[in-house]
């Protein structure tokens, strides 16, 4: 099996260590023994030592939601991620993929996208190729929140802004599944190409925008001037262009892992519920964020992104939560999916716009 | 087992838990085969595969448990309970195959009930979930041991757990008020209402350390505490651990620190320098203590004055601070020992007249007979009559025999060695990692005559022998 020297390492170093357990959404979730860095790790130390096969690990490769939960709790510093996604490239690669995971790329090969998704009508009207700058809407948020992105364009036109929509694929999804491939690039190169056009772009959903950041720069991809939304609301907010009330309203944030973690950003959220309201925490918040929901992951094992879901909800209500705010499609989706009598979710954006 | 009585079983197996929950996967049985045991990490280490169970099974409560348990006594196989599979003795692992009873579906908080001062869960719930439950309310549990993250609550309860802050708040046998136990045999009971009465002996007692073979342990309402107005730490050095261990002695004749932490020379000059920062010489002290302000004040004055008559170095409240922040970082990954390295952990606990004669006949021994190997110790849970000792051998990587089995006889010596050892000088086999396999030779020699209590436990309840067996000297 190709691995780099550092996933080596880390394989190495995760096999025999339980440490962080109590943090994988997914292992908690589960409640499975493999959903766990050590076990994951464990399994291709068996592997490289010609143990067992590749093919074995392939579903529990993909019960990883690669959140980072993991690596953010090990005070060693080691990143159970990369050699999770090195494991997904070769076993793409080597043709070990599962069915359910084959179906996704098929389905990418024949429409574009995992989803066999189109751009709904509505989001495709309000494109506007003449404005500076644009909000980019990535493959789950207009495949699998179309309303939040209306919502998001209805209070961004309310700033008196121009601010047109452009929707597409950042190739998050892809990277999800198979790693630093050909297919991932591509995706991620297209996107660019489009994006390139503005001079500002606010990207709707972190997961888009961390990968931007991140990955596309490694790749040599062109980045162009990019803004998290909630940075681009707060600005508004802060500046007056937005005109919203402060209320009485408590909120409880679901931090995306993708703002906390990958993005740094464990304060825009809460700036903007601040604005508006009262802040509500609930256990694991800030870069201890607790994933909520998948978009991907549900497309293959919904029942228990759904339990993910659900095991959010408990944590807010023990606190005594009834309004959860997401900042991304992931969690807003999975919340709203089992949202519990007398509850509800709020992206963002439907926040603000509540308290106009 | 052939194919044919193989699916009958797992059929069986399916229809009592459901099907979901009961695995064959390759994956799942290699994850369930290796623990922090030294020998089974070695083993995989080396390109070998562990022992593996045929059936991986996850009842949700002690019902499904009772009928697991029933299938497996019929058909006479093994059932090896695994909650977090951290343990380091080796207890978790399915020796002779047959069925892996997961018990991390069992995690569910059913209360804090912070009248009663409990929280009642399922055993496989983590224990740090428990602990997020209760700091929810303003609670804590105070049971902090470097495993809170991964190990599970029937896992403590199992091989005897204990924690940090144990000097003042106790060992995992006294953070249990009542159990819920599934017999070998698929009876359900539960111990008594509390844990102090006269009605007879104490049943938590029983199944508390019991490691799986007298049962599964699937409810437990476990004690919770109020959080201290006040934790205080205070570092000190030592000139040598005699007069550590006579000052520490005192003090507790007096009141109970929460944590107390006395590291050996050699453990001082190492992971305390590199971790904590201290560089001086000496035998490192950390001591706790905690609750409302002006108990922890009056407990100060008492501590300070009698370290003070011992020769004790304050060193302010830095260094323990720091320690605090940093108790678990030790054991991660590039702290904690690892292969290629030979290690284990030989704790064992004496009256004050014997514990540190204990240590010094521990390291003599072993240090002498294998001279490449280092022996460092600290203690760590105190009483007023005697204290635990943390003890370690480290054996680098040059030193270890590259065949498993040559590593495995090395390993084996140095155990039997140190904790014969132990024992002839007033010991006990272990503080608190429980047995397993890695120490069950070495339970006749401890108890001799009174093994046969156990014995007779163990075939009363368990006639087939079907409970995690060669686990425990049973």
């Amino acid at each position: 099996m190709n691995m780099t020297d550092k996933s080596k390492n880390i394989v190495d170093n995760c096999r025999f260590c339980w440490m962080c357990r109590h943090v994988c959404p997914i292992g908690n979730a589960t409640g499975l023994e493999r959903n766990t860095a050590r076990a994951r790790a464990f399994g291709v130390s068996l592997v490289a030592r010609g143990a067992t096969e590749l093919s074995e690990l392939s579903d529990n490769i993909y019960e990883c939601s690669l959140c980072g939960a993991c690596t953010n709790n090990c005070v060693t510093g080691f990143d159970p991620k990369v050699f999770v996604r090195e494991v997904k490239r070769e076993i793409v690669l080597e043709g070990l993929a599962p069915a359910y995971i084959t179906d996704l790329l098929m389905k990418h090969a024949e429409s574009g996208n995992i989803y066999g998704a189109e751009v709904p009508g509505e989001l495709g009207a309000l494109a506007c190729e003449s404005a500076d700058t644009v909000l980019f809407a990535g493959l789950d948020a207009w495949a699998k929140t179309p309303e939040c992105v209306l919502s998001a364009m209805k209070l961004l036109s309310s700033s008196g802004r121009k601010v047109g929509l452009v929707t597409g694929d950042s190739g998050f999804a892809l990277h999800f599944l198979t790693g630093e491939t050909d297919e991932s690039r591509e995706a991620a190169l297209a996107c660019s190409k489009t994006l390139m056009a503005y001079k500002t772009v606010v990207v709707y959903d972190p997961c888009d925008l961390a990968l931007m950041k991140h990955e596309w720069r490694e790749w040599g991809i062109g980045t162009p001037e990019c803004i998290s939304f909630n940075e681009y609301l707060l600005s508004l907010v802060r500046s007056g262009a937005l005109k919203v009330k402060k209320g009485n309203t408590e909120y409880m944030l679901q931090d995306s892992f993708a703002y906390a973690r990958e993005l740094d950003d464990c304060k825009s959220g809460r700036e903007l519920i601040d604005s508006v309201g009262t802040v509500r925490d609930m256990l694991l918040i800030g870069k201890e964020a607790n994933l909520a929901g998948h978009l991907v992951m549900a497309e293959y094992m919904p029942a228990v992104i759904e339990a993910v879901a659900k095991m959010r909800w408990r944590d807010a209500g023990n606190m005594g939560g009834e309004n959860i705010v997401t900042e991304c499609p992931q969690e807003y989706a999975a919340l709203k999916a089992t949202c519990p009598e007398g509850c509800r979710v709020l992206s963002v954006e439907e926040m603000l716009l509540e308290n106009m | 087992m052939n194919d044919f009585l193989f699916t009958q079983i797992l059929t069986e197996l399916e229809d009592a838990v459901g099907r979901e929950n009961c695995s064959v996967k390759e994956i799942d049985k290699a994850t369930h085969s290796a623990d922090f045991f030294w020998l089974s990490r070695m083993w995989v280490d080396r390109g070998r595969r562990m022992p593996e169970a045929d059936f991986i099974v996850a009842p949700k409560n002690a019902e499904e448990t009772s009928k697991v348990l029933k299938i497996a006594n019929y058909y006479k196989i093994p059932v090896t309970a695994w909650g977090g599979g951290a343990g380091s003795q080796g207890g978790a692992l399915p020796v002779c195959g047959g069925i892996i009873l997961d018990t991390k579906r069992m995690n569910e908080i059913y209360e804090v009930n912070t009248e009663g001062m409990y929280i009642e869960c399922g055993t496989g719930a983590i224990y740090k979930h428990i602990e997020w439950a209760a700091n929810e309310r303003g609670y804590a549990t105070m049971h902090y041991p470097s495993s809170l993250t991964c190990s599970t609550v029937g896992g403590f309860l199992a091989h005897r757990g204990i924690g940090v802050v144990s000097t003042k708040y106790g060992k995992i046998d006294d953070m249990v008020l009542k159990m819920e136990v599934v017999l070998p045999n698929g009876d359900i009971i539960n111990t008594s209402a509390t844990p102090k009465h006269a009605a007879g002996p104490d049943l938590n007692q029983i199944f508390i350390g019991s490691e799986g073979t007298l049962g599964i342990i699937t409810k437990a309402q476990i004690r919770i505490f109020e959080q201290p107005e006040e934790r205080r730490f205070r570092g000190f050095l030592f000139r040598d651990m005699t007069s550590a261990f006579n000052a520490s002695r005192e003090v507790l004749q007096k009141f109970k620190p929460s944590v107390m932490r006395l590291y050996d020379e050699a453990e001082t000059a190492s992971l305390i320098k590199k971790i904590v920062g201290v560089a001086k010489p000496g035998a490192f002290m950390n001591v706790a203590y905690e609750g409302p302000r002006e108990l922890v004040e009056v407990e100060e004055k008492i501590l300070l004055s009698i370290f003070a008559k011992y020769g004790a170095e304050d060193l302010g409240s830095e260094y323990g601070e720091k320690w605090w922040r940093e108790k678990i970082t030790f054991f991660y990954p590039g702290h904690m020992m690892d292969i290629p390295q030979m290690f284990g952990t030989m704790d064992t606990i004496a009256p004050y007249d014997k514990i540190e004669k204990i240590y010094w006949a521990m390291k003599e021994a072993i240090e002498t007979k294998y001279p490449f190997a280092k022996f460092i110790a600290h203690f760590s849970h105190w009483y007023e009559w005697g204290a635990m000792m943390y003890d370690r051998f480290i054996i680098d990587g040059e030193y270890v025999p590259k065949d498993p089995v040559e590593a495995m006889k090395l390993h084996n010596e140095i155990w039997t060695l140190g904790i014969r050892t132990a024992l002839a000088n007033g010991g006990v086999v272990n503080d608190h990692h429980g047995v397993g396999i890695k120490l069950g030779r070495m339970m006749k020699e401890q108890y001799g005559p009174a093994m046969q209590v156990f014995e007779a436990l163990k075939k009363s309840l368990d006639p087939n022998g079907i409970m995690n067996p060669f686990k425990l000297g049973l």
